[in-house]
């Protein structure tokens, strides 16, 4: 899921950037530093779409940068338990398969693949129902849903499932190509 | 408010069902066989059913348990959704309304609680069953386990967990992002980097060695006893959910909305006259007792007079301080209004009827100009407004009566027709004023009365009608 959120950060600007664009250099610092990041609290932080503050700078002794306490505003993507989500296949193995919506990487279980896909080992490893119909593979896009999350201070990973209703496979490279 | 009965079985079910070996002890107490206090849920539980709004330490008295102790299993209760609390600071006046409340719900006298008249203020808590959310509490916790019975047997939404066959560490799904190998297509152990095997076996993960599809198979006649286990010893509460669904679900709203409407109801059922309640004993003295032989010996004297202007004055002034007694339309509007503005009307209340025996006392009222009952004098208008527009109509049902010569008609119901009907033509605030000015002088008129009988007899044939009526009412 998307949140609209102000975050904060102290932002350790070199002496060398002081003078009239001081705040565009902490800003595009800023972007550089946190967009892409990831923390276990917010999720992944997608852009930042505003600067809400810029409080008044600290200079550190000994080193002459200086600390600014910047407020932001800022997309961020949280992933949660039960959330729908539609991901693309990045590797497909025995065990199950992998995904990534976005910055988010989601394993599939075999278990929680629908009994009638078995899987085929080869080149291109996949899952195909019996009759052919429907395959899994690198590059396939499915809907899956996130049954468990695992949360680290800097990291988000998923488990899902496409073995319920209206989820599976949504459209397959195989078929067009 | 719909029938309890079934909520109530709905309650005591539930309470057996999922709240039996709950304990409310805090974590660090010992658990010794005497504090143990499994099953007293069930009885807070039980207790509730047979109250409406009840005060905390009330309940605990009568459950004969320790304040702490209910405290903390309502606490539990509140956040389960099963009971709503409520929580003020009150002095012993509060306390008197709630006592009134229930004393009104209980249909009984009030039993006066003279030991709390001190001023303290005390939070005093208070519960509630909270019907409505304990239907949707109950149903929704009995999905839920349903659908996590079905969902393990279905093995839907399970994390799937892997075992290293060599060294029995285990990993979970959510670990395999770590596990994967560039060689080849399985998870590999941390460790030792042997091949992990699926563990297939979630509820009944004991029989390790077993080969799946055995494993497999076990879990599943589990899982299925168990669902049915449920259904089975689940029935009588599903069966009470499915009675309860189209019934209203009864409500007593927030706390001061069931005292207002308690007590309400209870003086309606009492009738004025014996109300439990100060505000309105107060009234009942004022209006019940007092005035009315005044009201009688007015009317005979302003039909015989035969000075309108004079009559009319005086009959106003009666039928104002009857038309305050009523309590139950200040009680009705009182209920859609805050707190305060409550309070303040029943403080109007108490003032009405003291002007109205100020007034019998032949004292000049003082309390229409006080700022502080200018809302109940708001109030009063519109329900002066509202009561004339009634008596025109009313009034004009009894004239064509009258005309029709109906001899027959009860003395009472002529005069209160009379009267309502002068008091109609003039407006509120003159009649006031000039009840207070009129008033002074009617007791010495009221003394000539014979006089002015006699005379009036014979000067105004057209009244005799009305003469014939009040020489009866006033001796009967
Ligand atoms: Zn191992």
């Amino acid at each position: 899921m998307f949140f609209h959120i102000v975050l904060e950060r102290n932002m350790q600007l070199h002496p060398r950037h002081f003078g009239r664009d001081l705040r565009d250099k902490l800003v595009a610092k800023l972007m550089k530093d946190v967009e892409g990041t990831c923390s276990g609290r917010h999720g992944f932080i997608v852009a930042i779409t505003g600067i809400e503050s810029v409080g008044k700078g600290l200079i550190r002794d000994g080193t002459g940068f200086v600390t600014f306490p910047v407020k932001y505003q800022c997309v961020v993507f949280r992933p949660f338990k039960g959330e729908i989500l539609e991901a693309v296949v990045t590797m497909v193995n025995k065990m199950g398969f992998f995904a990534e919506a976005g910055p988010v990487q989601i394993f599939v279980s075999n278990h929680l693949i629908p009994d009638d896909m078995e899987f085929q080992s080869g080149d291109i490893p996949n899952y195909t129902t019996s009759d052919g119909s429907v395959k899994i593979q690198k590059d396939s896009e499915v809907r899956l849903k996130i049954i468990g999350t695992r949360v680290d201070a800097t990291e988000i990973f998923c488990i899902g499932t496409i073995k319920d209703d209206f989820l599976g496979v949504i459209s397959d490279p195989g078929a067009t190509s | 408010m719909g029938s309890i009965e079934p909520f109530n079985r709905l309650v005591k079910l539930a309470a057996r069902a999922f709240y039996d070996d709950i304990t409310t002890k805090g974590e660090n107490q010992p658990k010794t066989g005497r504090s143990d206090n499994r099953g007293i849920a069930v009885v807070i539980l039980d207790a509730l059913t047979r109250r409406q709004w009840v005060r905390e330490e009330d309940l605990a008295k009568d459950l004969k348990l320790h304040t702490k102790q209910l405290r903390r299993t309502l606490r539990f209760f509140e956040e389960e959704k099963l009971v709503t609390r409520d929580h003020r600071k009150e002095t012993a006046k509060g306390a008197k309304i709630y006592n009134a409340a229930v004393a009104a719900t209980a249909d009984g006298q009030q039993t006066g609680r003279e030991g709390d008249e001190k001023l303290k203020m005390h939070t005093h808590s208070y519960c509630c069953l909270d019907y409505a959310q304990i239907y949707d509490v109950v149903r929704y916790r009995l999905h839920r386990m349903k659908k996590k019975l079905k969902d393990e047997l279905e093995s839907k939404n399970t994390v799937q967990e892997y075992i290293c066959p060599n060294c029995s560490k285990r990993y979970t799904a959510l670990d395999a992002l770590r596990l994967i190998s560039p060689y080849d297509e399985y998870f590999h152990c941390e460790s030792c980097n042997g091949v992990l095997v699926a563990e297939s076996d979630k509820l009944a993960a004991q029989e390790l060695g077993d080969g799946d599809d055995n494993a497999r198979r076990r879990r599943h006649e589990n899982l299925k006893d168990m669902l049915t286990k449920m259904e089975e010893q689940l029935k009588p509460l599903i069966d009470q959910l499915a009675r309860v669904k189209d019934l209203p679900v009864p409500e007593f709203g927030s706390l001061q909305a069931w005292e207002l409407r308690a007590n309400a109801a209870g003086r309606s059922v009492n009738g004025d006259l014996n109300a439990n309640d100060p505000s309105k004993s107060s009234q009942g003295l004022g209006f019940g007792g007092t005035p009315m032989p005044y009201v009688g010996e007015t009317k005979v004297e302003v039909a015989f007079s035969g000075i309108d202007q004079k009559g009319e004055n005086v009959k106003s002034a009666n039928s104002s301080a009857p038309m305050k007694v009523l309590p139950p339309w200040m009680i009705k509007e009182g209920m859609n209004l805050t707190k305060e503005q409550r309070g303040e009307t029943k403080v109007e209340t108490k003032g009405g009827s003291l002007t109205a025996s100020e007034l019998s006392d032949d004292k000049k009222s003082t309390t229409a100009n006080d700022d502080a009952k200018n809302i109940q004098d708001e109030y009063v208008k519109a329900y002066y407004a509202a009561l004339l527009m009634r008596q025109r109509e009313q009034e004009e049902a009894v004239k064509k009566e009258q005309e029709s010569g109906n001899a027959a008609m009860s003395n009472e119901a002529y005069n209160t027709s009379t009267e309502r009907q002068v008091g109609m033509k003039s407006k509120r605030e003159d009649d006031y004023e000039g009840d207070d000015n009129e008033w002074e002088e009617a007791p010495p008129t009221g003394g000539t009365t014979e006089h002015f009988k006699v005379k009036d007899l014979n000067v105004e044939a057209e009244a005799s009608e009305d003469d014939e009526d009040d020489i009866d009412w006033e001796e009967g």
